[in-house]
C-alpha cells in the first residue's frame, strides 16, 4: 500500500495508480497540495509505488 | 512530464500555462517573471531602497529570497504581533510569533540581509490578541486589528527610514480571493484601490505586490525547490478565515477551468484600467495627517490605529 500524509491526516491507497488519481480517491483537490516524496516534488503523473509515503504539502496558508 | 526547456524530469506542473519545468528551470523562471512583472507594472527601480514586509511565511520570505537574487536593495521588516496560540498550559504546539520571528531572523542571517524587527507589544504595551481583546474593532477576532497594526508600522518604518517603496508577498490566490469578496458584496472603494502598485500619496509610502499575477501553489515550489524554511504552521486566528474560504472555492474552479484565477484578476485589473468602476474622484477622501503618529487619515481628530491603542 501507499501512505498519503497530508498535516496530521494519513491515507492509504494501492500502487500503481498515477498521483492524480490517488488524490481524486481521497477527495483532496490537486491544486490544493504540493507532493513530496523523500524530499522530491512529484507531479500528478507520477506512478505511486508499493510501500512508499507521499508527503502532501497544503498550498493555502492563513496567517 | 517533462521539462519544456530541457526534457529532464518536470519538478512543477503548471497547468494554468501550459507549462511544466524541472527543479533548475523553475527556480529561473519565477524570478524571471517576477521582474517581468515589476517592470510591466513600475514597481520600482534598481535604485530605490525596497522594504520588504516579511512574515515568516512561504511568499514573503521567497519575495525577499527572489528580490535579493535580482540585484534590487531589499530589507526586511518583521512585526512581532505577540501571537502565541498553543493549545494547551503544557505548551503544546508552536508559539507562532516566536517561531515565525526565529525563522525570519535565520533567513535573513544566513543570507546577509538587513532586517528590522518591531515589537508590538514593546511599541504599544500590548499583544494584538491583547489589543483586539479591548478594542471595539477586535470583537470576535484579531484579524481586523492586526490588519489595520501592521499597515501602520509597515507605513512608519518605510516612512521614517526613507525606504522608496513598501513590497508585501500577496500572491494571485490573495488577490483572486479579495477580489471575489469585494465582487460579491460590489464593494466599490475596495475594487479601486486594489491594484499591483498603490502610489505615494503625502504621507503613504508606494505600496506593490511582486508576487501578484504568480499562483500561491507556484509560491509554494519556489520555497520548497529552494529550500527556504519558512513558518509551516498557520496563524490560529486563521481558523474559519473568509478568505480562505473564498481560495478553497477558487481552486475548485481553477480545477475545473485551468487560468480561471488568472484570468480573473488580470479581467478586472484591464477593466479597472477601461474605466468600468466609480470614478475616483466622485469617492475621493480627504486626508489630514493624523495629530498623534503624523500618517494620513480620513477620520477627524486621531487616526483609526492612534485611537485603537489609546487607552481610555
Amino acid at each position: 500500500m501507499v501512505k498519503i500524509i497530508l498535516r496530521d491526516k494519513e491515507y492509504e491507497v494501492r500502487p500503481g495508480m498515477t498521483l492524480l488519481s490517488a488524490l481524486m480517491k481521497i477527495d483532496i483537490l490537486p491544486e490544493s497540495v504540493i507532493a513530496t516524496r523523500e524530499g522530491e516534488l512529484i507531479e500528478e503523473d507520477e506512478i505511486l509505488r508499493d510501500g512508499e509515503t507521499i508527503k502532501l504539502v497544503a498550498v493555502i496558508s492563513g496567517g | 512530464m517533462k521539462c519544456r526547456t530541457c526534457g529532464r524530469k518536470a519538478a512543477v506542473n503548471m497547468r494554468q500555462h501550459k507549462l511544466a519545468l524541472c527543479k533548475e528551470h523553475y527556480l529561473e523562471w519565477v524570478p524571471a517573471q517576477v521582474e517581468r512583472f515589476i517592470k510591466k507594472y513600475r514597481m520600482f527601480s534598481r535604485e530605490e531602497k525596497i522594504l520588504v514586509a516579511v512574515s515568516g511565511g512561504k511568499d514573503s520570505l521567497s519575495l525577499w529570497d527572489i528580490l535579493h537574487r535580482l540585484g534590487y536593495q531589499a530589507d526586511g521588516l518583521y512585526i512581532c504581533l505577540g501571537i502565541d496560540g498553543r493549545r494547551s498550559p503544557l505548551g503544546e504546539g508552536v508559539n507562532y510569533s516566536a517561531e515565525s520571528q526565529r525563522l525570519t531572523e535565520k533567513f535573513a542571517a544566513e543570507c546577509g540581509l538587513k532586517l528590522n524587527v518591531v515589537n508590538v507589544q514593546q511599541e504599544y504595551g500590548e499583544t494584538i490578541p491583547e489589543l483586539a481583546g479591548r478594542s471595539q474593532r477586535g470583537k470576535g477576532k484579531p484579524c481586523s486589528v492586526c490588519g489595520l497594526t501592521k499597515r501602520h508600522i509597515m507605513n512608519r518604518i518605510a516612512r521614517d527610514f526613507g525606504y522608496d517603496v513598501l513590497a508585501t508577498g500577496h500572491n494571485l490566490d490573495d488577490e483572486a480571493a479579495v477580489l471575489f469578496g469585494n465582487t460579491l458584496t460590489w464593494s466599490g472603494e475596495y475594487l479601486l484601490r486594489q491594484a499591483p502598485v498603490l502610489p505615494a500619496t503625502p504621507g503613504l509610502a508606494r505600496k506593490v505586490k511582486p508576487l501578484c499575477r504568480l499562483y500561491e501553489r507556484e509560491m509554494l515550489a519556489y520555497a520548497l525547490l529552494r529550500g527556504i524554511e519558512y513558518i509551516y504552521e498557520e496563524c490560529p486566528f486563521a481558523v474559519g478565515a473568509t478568505s480562505i474560504y473564498y481560495k478553497e472555492l477558487l481552486n475548485k474552479l481553477e480545477n475545473e477551468r485551468p487560468g480561471a484565477k488568472l484570468g480573473f484578476y488580470l479581467s478586472f485589473l484591464e477593466a479597472r484600467k477601461k474605466g468600468l468602476f466609480a470614478e475616483p474622484e466622485a469617492i475621493q477622501q480627504e486626508l489630514h495627517p493624523c495629530p498623534d503618529c503624523g500618517q494620513p487619515t480620513s477620520a477627524p481628530g486621531l487616526c483609526s490605529f492612534c485611537r485603537m491603542v489609546k487607552k481610555d
